[in-house]
C-alpha cells in the first residue's frame, strides 16, 4: 500500500504548475526564491514524513474520525469546514487554470465556460465515487502520464537550447533571504502527503510507511526541475514575462521525429489528465470532509451506491468552480493563488502540528 | 447503473453545447507557412505583411507545390493580419508558420514590436524560425523554389538539421530570441536571407542590440562564428600555407573561455581544440611536417577569430553570452551587471587555437 502514499505525493508535486507555483517564484528570482526552495526542501519532507509516521498509527481512520473523538464538534467543525474550503479552492483554481489554457490554446473560439462545465461534469462523476476508487483511478492516471511527464522533462532538461550560464546566474541570487510567498509556493511541491488525512482510511491496519527517502529525493527533483529548467530556455530576465511559462516552455522543444513535432500539446493533454484527477481527488477529499461535520455519518472506503449527498456537494462545488471563472479574470486567479499559497502552509503546518501534538500528549497520558 | 447511465446523457447533453464552436474543417483553412513583415517609409502605414499560404494539394512531389502571396500595408500588425483575412476565402491559420522573415528596413529601424506581436500570439509557434529578408521580406517571400515538395518547405528546411547542414546557416527561435531580447548579458543573433532568382541564399548572420541590427557578418566570419558559438562540427577551416591556400574539413571541435579580470580589465581567454581532415591542399603534404602545417592554421585561426570577436564588441553587442557568464561567475545583483558594462567596451580577447590534423584524405 505504500505505493498508494506515493502517487498522492508525486501527483501533487507534478501538478504545483498549474496553481502559478514557478509564476510566483519567478518574480522572487532576484529576491529570495533560491533560498525559499532551498528552505523548502528541508520544511517540506521533514512535516511530510512526520505526518505519514504519526497518522498511520491510527489505521483506518481519517484526520475527522481522529479530531473527532477526541474534541468537541464546536471545535472540529469549523476546522473540517477549512480544510474542506482549502482542498475544494485548489481543485477548483486548478480546473479553473486549465480551462482558461484549453481556450488559449486548443480553442479560441469556443466559449470558455462549456469547457469548464464538461470538465466540472467528468470531476463530478469521478469525485462521488467512493475513496477505494478514488485511489484506484488515481493510480491508473498517473501510470498512464507520468512516464511521458517525465520524459519531457528530461527531454527539456537535455535540450541543446538550455543556457546554463542563465541557471548559474539564477542560482547566485541565493544571498537575499528566504520570503514567505516563494516559500509558500514552494512548498507546495511536497504538500501531497497531506491527502492521507482521509485516505488514510484505505490503508491497512498493519501499514508501515517505507522508503520515506523517496519524498525528499522527488521533490526536490520536481522542484529544481520547475524552477530552473524554464530559466535555462527563457533567461533569467524574461523568464517572469510568460504568463503560462511551462506551457511556453513545452512549445520551446521540438521533436522532429515523433508524431507530434510541437511537444506543447502532448504536454497539455498530460497535464489535462493530471488536471482532472487532481480536482477530482481535491473535491471528494473536500466532500468527505464537509459529511464529517454530520454527527451521524459513519465514513466507509467503499460504499454503494453512492449515497446522494455525494452529488449535492459536489455539484456545489462544480457550480461555485463555474461561477468563479464566469466572475474572475485571469489576472485574479492568479492573485488569488498566490494568497491560497500562503494560507495552505500555515494551515497544513498547523494541522501538522496538531495531530502531532495531539498523538505526544495521548501517548503521554496513556 | 440507471446512474451511471444519467451521466453519460448529461455529458452527451452537454458535449452538444459544444456544436458549432470554432472546429473550421482542414479545408476551410488556409495555413500561413512563412510570414513576412516589413518597415514601409508611410507613416501612417508604417508596416508592410506578407502571408505565404499553401494551397493545399493531393500530390507531393517536386515542383508541386502551390502556394499564394497575399501582402497588405498597414497601422499595426494585428490589424493588418485581420485585414487580409478579407482577401481570402478561408481562415487564415499560423500553426503552421515555421518562417518568420523580418525585413531589412525593420530590423534596422526597432523590431521590437513585431517581436512582441509574435511572442504574445497564442498559435505562432515558439519554434518557428526568425530570419532576416534582405533586401525587403517581401522580396523573400516571392522567391518560388523548384525543388519544393510542398509550400514553403525549401525555406524552412534550410534551417536546422533536417535538411541542408550549411555551416554558414544559423538558426534563431522564436522563443530564443526573445530570451536574447530580455536577457541582459546575452544579444539575439539573426540568419540574413538572400533573395536569389527562384532560391534563397542564406550565409550571413547579423547581431542585433535589444531594439536593431548593428552587424553583419561576412561569410567567412559567419562560418567561424558558428564553430565558436555553437560548436558546429560539419564545417571547414581554411589556411594559407607556403602562399597557397589549405582547407580542412573539421572532425572535431571543443571551445571554452573564461573571463579574467586584470588591472580594471576584462581579458577573455578562449581555447579551441579543432581536429580535422585535409579537403583541398597541394600534393605530397603528406611526408612534409604536420606541426608546421598544424601551427598554421592555429596562428591564422586565433588571428582570425581575435578579428572577429574584437569587431563584435566594438559595435557594443554581446551574441556570445560573454556578459551572461559573467554574471553566471559573480555574486547575483545588479552591481555585477553594471560592473560588465563597464567592463566590456574594454574587454581583451586572447585566442588559443590548437589544431590537429587526423590525415590527408584519400592521397598523400
Amino acid at each position: 500500500m505504500n505505493r498508494y502514499v506515493m502517487y498522492n505525493f508525486v501527483m501533487v508535486s507534478l501538478l504545483n504548475l498549474m496553481l502559478f507555483v514557478p509564476n510566483i517564484l519567478f518574480q522572487y528570482r532576484y529576491h529570495g526564491a533560491v533560498s525559499s526552495l532551498i528552505a523548502a526542501a528541508v520544511i517540506g519532507p521533514l512535516f511530510g514524513i512526520v505526518f505519514i509516521r504519526t497518522i498511520t498509527k491510527y489505521p483506518g481512520k481519517g484526520v475527522p474520525e481522529i479530531l473527532n473523538e477526541n474534541y468537541p464538534r464546536w471545535v472540529t467543525v469549523p476546522a473540517f469546514l477549512f480544510f474542506a474550503l482549502m482542498w475544494f479552492s485548489a481543485a477548483s483554481i486548478t480546473v479553473d487554470a486549465y480551462a482558461v489554457l484549453i481556450n488559449r490554446f486548443f480553442n479560441p473560439d469556443a466559449n470558455v465556460l462549456v469547457i469548464l462545465g464538461v470538465m466540472c461534469v467528468i470531476c463530478l462523476y469521478a469525485a462521488t465515487r467512493s475513496t477505494l476508487s478514488m485511489l484506484f483511478i488515481m493510480e491508473i492516471m498517473l501510470l498512464l502520464n507520468v512516464p511521458l511527464i517525465v520524459m519531457l522533462l528530461v527531454k527539456a532538461g537535455g535540450s541543446d537550447q538550455m543556457n546554463w550560464d542563465a541557471i548559474r546566474t539564477a542560482s547566485n541570487y541565493v544571498q537575499s533571504m528566504p520570503k514567505l510567498a516563494p516559500l509558500a509556493a514552494a512548498t507546495f511541491i511536497f504538500t501531497g502527503y497531506l491527502n492521507l488525512s482521509i485516505y488514510n482510511r484505505v490503508l491497512p491496519p498493519n501499514y508501515k510507511f517505507k522508503r520515506g527517502y523517496l519524498l525528499p529525493v522527488f521533490g526536490i527533483g520536481v522542484l529544481a526541475t520547475t524552477y530552473f529548467i524554464p530559466i535555462g530556455l527563457h533567461g533569467i530576465d524574461g523568464v517572469s514575462s510568460y504568463l503560462y511559462v511551462w506551457s511556453a516552455t513545452s512549445d520551446s522543444l521540438a521533436m522532429e521525429y515523433g508524431f507530434i513535432e510541437r511537444v506543447l500539446f502532448v504536454f497539455l493533454i498530460l497535464y489535462l489528465n493530471l488536471t482532472l484527477i487532481y480536482t477530482a481527488s481535491g473535491w471528494h477529499q473536500a466532500m468527505e470532509m464537509i459529511k464529517s461535520c454530520f454527527p451521524k455519518y459513519k465514513p466507509s472506503i467503499d460504499e454503494h451506491p453512492v449515497p446522494r449527498s455525494n452529488y449535492v456537494i459536489v455539484s456545489v462545488f462544480a457550480v461555485i468552480t463555474v461561477a468563479a471563472l464566469y466572475l474572475l479574470n485571469e489576472k485574479h486567479l492568479t492573485e488569488f493563488t498566490s494568497y491560497w499559497l500562503i494560507i495552505r502552509m500555515f494551515s497544513e503546518y498547523g494541522l501538522v502540528i496538531w495531530i502531532v501534538v495531539h498523538t505526544l500528549l495521548r501517548r503521554g497520558a496513556a | 447503473m440507471r446512474r451511471f447511465c444519467t451521466a453519460c446523457v448529461a455529458f452527451i447533453m452537454l458535449s452538444l453545447l459544444m456544436q458549432g464552436c470554432g472546429f473550421k474543417d482542414i479545408d476551410k483553412r488556409f495555413f500561413v507557412v512563412a510570414a513576412g513583415i516589413d518597415r514601409t517609409s508611410n507613416a501612417d502605414k508604417p508596416y508592410r505583411i506578407t502571408l505565404r499560404l499553401a494551397i493545399p494539394s493531393p500530390k507531393a512531389e517536386p515542383g508541386a507545390s502551390k502556394s499564394q502571396l497575399e501582402s497588405i500595408d498597414t497601422a499595426t500588425i494585428a490589424e493588418g493580419v485581420r485585414l487580409l483575412k478579407g482577401h481570402v476565402d478561408k481562415e487564415i491559420d499560423f500553426g503552421h508558420c515555421k518562417v518568420i522573415v523580418l525585413g531589412e528596413s525593420l530590423v534596422q529601424s526597432d523590431y521590437v514590436e513585431a517581436l512582441t506581436w509574435m511572442i504574445r500570439r497564442r498559435d505562432i509557434q515558439s519554434i518557428a524560425t526568425v530570419a532576416v529578408g534582405k533586401p525587403s521580406a517581401e522580396d523573400v517571400m516571392n522567391a518560388n523554389p523548384p525543388s519544393e515538395r510542398y509550400p514553403g518547405n525549401s525555406l524552412f528546411l534550410s534551417f536546422g538539421t533536417e535538411g541542408t547542414d550549411s555551416p554558414f546557416t544559423l538558426q534563431m527561435f522564436l522563443f530564443d530570441l526573445e530570451r536574447r531580447y530580455t536577457e541582459r548579458g546575452l544579444d539575439p543573433f539573426l540568419p540574413v536571407i538572400k533573395r536569389d532568382h527562384m532560391t534563397y541564399m542564406i550565409s550571413k548572420v547579423a547581431f542585433l542590440d535589444k531594439q536593431k541590427v548593428k552587424l553583419t557578418l561576412s561569410n567567412e566570419e559567419t562560418q567561424m562564428y558558428n564553430q565558436l558559438s555553437t560548436q558546429f562540427k560539419k564545417s571547414s577551416i581554411m589556411a594559407t600555407y607556403k602562399g597557397k591556400p589549405i582547407v580542412a574539413l573539421l572532425t572535431g571541435i571543443h571551445r571554452s573561455y573564461r573571463i579574467i579580470e586584470q588591472n580594471g580589465q576584462a581579458v577573455i581567454r578562449m581555447k579551441v581544440r579543432l581536429r580535422c581532415i585535409l579537403e583541398q591542399a597541394p600534393r605530397g603534404l603528406y611526408n612534409s611536417d604536420w606541426r608546421q602545417i598544424e601551427k598554421a592554421f592555429s596562428d591564422q585561426y586565433s588571428t582570425k577569430a581575435e578579428t572577429m570577436l574584437d569587431k563584435i564588441r566594438n559595435t557594443g553587442v554581446d551574441p556570445f553570452g560573454f556578459g551572461l557568464r559573467y554574471r553566471a561567475m559573480h555574486r547575483g545583483s545588479d552591481a555585477t551587471w553594471n560592473r560588465w558594462v563597464k567592463l566590456y567596451p574594454n574587454a581583451k580577447f586572447e585566442v588559443r587555437t590548437s589544431v590537429k590534423i587526423d590525415g590527408t584524405g584519400l592521397i598523400k
